[in-house]
């Protein structure tokens, strides 16, 4: 019994990795762009702003799911273009994931920086300030405040999230889990093992963002 | 030192100046009274560059910030307005920032000033407003009036040779407008070249050369407190003085 639950965490644990690169990968890359996103659609170019609307549109308003079977299969299928966008599947998965949550991540920042106060722009203005120290210096951090309960959510939600990779093939921890439930005639441990361990992931990222929200209480 | 020349102003349909003209110069303290509305404060905000004028002139020692409704580059623009300071009516501490930080970001990041002599600069201007020991505090942590004067210890960090207050007492409990005050007193009698829009009659009367009147996006009358407060002729002022 304990060898049979050894076994079922070694053998999840290799999935563990895909699961959190795609996690780690998408934090990171997810997030600046939808900041970038977030300046584009404040910003002053008519077509920068619609061009973010609509991009924003789109990815929080179709299934993510539907998006990851686009990026590893769809486009692969568009005329001409289509064969130089063959993807690896994890590779697919990033960008689907990249490109989804930074979308989430643009409209939340679009309302912390809404959430900054006009007194701040002129007090910056009036001291010499440029646009770009007051950015940094002033808005960016009055406005990261703001957003923080809101990413948090977004990042625990990222972590189940990541589950829905299994569908194009990838071996991540929900795949892995699946076939040892289907390979050992109907025991459920591994789902417990594979709820576990999004558990305790979920519960470091709600500390960390507890911590975040500490330190940024001003 | 500066010469606002017949600036107009409208927000939409509403003409907020309609050509107002006035001089300040070095070393004189002029406060600009009136109902709201009249657009005390949007002259001040003018002046500074919050906001644009459609017409007119600005000059601060005879160099043009606008002139006849052109605005100079925004690098002169710039360079220019940095010699006066501003106070604010809700004071715009960067409430994410120590004292202390709120003291020294400007002058570090725009006049380039080292460390030592920021510190040793805003140790002395919380001495001289009474808040040395907050350098460490943060903004929430203060009073309405300890945060006022910390806002007239930042501008004062940018060694302006203007400040401009607008309504600086206006957000403050009236207990709180005393301490506020006798900062600005202490700084008129230093001769700081101060335009104040304010509320506080008692005050205008005391610190300013002159006091003009504002109504309905005009200067009525630009004259010395007595004949502004004291005595005042015209029968709008009279009317206003009344009611406060």
């Amino acid at each position: 019994m304990l060898e049979f639950l050894l076994n079922t965490i070694i053998a999840m644990s290799k999935g563990v990795g895909y699961t959190v690169s795609l996690f780690v990968i998408t934090i990171i890359f997810s997030m600046p762009l939808g900041l970038l996103c977030t300046f584009m659609s404040n910003g002053k170019n008519p077509v920068l702003r619609a061009i973010t609307r609509a991009y924003v549109f789109v990815m929080r308003g179709t299934p993510l799911m539907l998006q990851l079977f686009f990026f590893y299969f769809g486009i692969t299928k568009i005329p001409f273009i289509g064969q130089f966008l063959v993807m690896e599947r994890f590779t697919a998965a990033c960008v689907t994931f990249v490109l989804n949550y930074a979308a989430y991540f643009c409209e939340i920042f679009r309302g912390g920086l809404l959430s900054v106060d006009k007194g701040q722009y002129e007090a910056s203005k009036v001291l010499g300030l440029t646009k770009w120290q007051t950015t940094v210096r002033i808005v960016l951090p009055q406005m990261f405040k703001v957003v923080l309960p809101s990413v948090s959510n977004e990042a625990i939600t990222l972590v189940k999230d990541t589950a829905l990779i299994t569908a194009i093939g990838i071996m991540d921890l929900m795949h892995i889990t699946k076939s040892l439930v289907n390979g050992s005639a109907g025991s459920i441990e591994p789902f417990i093992v594979a709820a576990v361990f999004y558990l305790m992931v979920t519960f470091g990222l709600t500390k960390l963002f507890n911590y975040l929200e500490k330190k940024f209480m001003f | 030192m500066i010469n606002v020349c017949n600036i107009v102003k409208s927000f939409g349909e509403n003409d907020v100046l309609k050509g107002v003209s006035f001089k300040v110069e070095k070393g004189q303290a002029i406060s600009i009274i009136g109902s709201s509305g009249s657009g005390k404060s949007t002259i001040l905000r003018s002046i500074v560059g919050l906001e644009n004028v459609d017409g007119g002139s600005i000059y601060i020692d005879d160099e043009p910030l606008v002139e006849n409704g052109i605005y100079v580059d925004d690098k002169t623009f710039r360079s220019r307005s940095l010699k006066m300071g501003m106070v604010f009516q809700h004071f715009n501490l960067f409430p994410h920032l120590t004292v202390r930080e709120n003291l020294c970001l400007a002058p570090k990041c725009v006049l380039k000033r080292g460390k030592d002599v920021l510190n040793q600069r805003c140790e002395k201007l919380l001495e001289k407003v009474g808040l040395i020991d907050k350098i460490d505090a943060m903004p929430s942590s203060l009073s309405g009036g300890q945060k006022q004067r910390v806002a007239i210890a930042r501008a004062l960090m940018m060694e302006p040779e203007i400040l401009l207050f607008d309504e600086p007492t206006s957000a403050l409990d009236p207990e709180l407008t005393g301490e506020v005050l006798s900062v600005m007193k202490e700084l008129a009698a230093e001769n700081m070249t101060m335009i104040i829009v304010t509320h506080e009659m008692s005050f205008a009367r005391e610190v300013s050369d002159r006091v003009i009147f504002m109504d309905k996006g005009v200067v009525l009358v630009d004259d010395v407190p007595e004949k502004v407060l004291v005595n005042p002729e015209n029968e709008r002022i009279k009317s206003f003085l009344n009611k406060l």
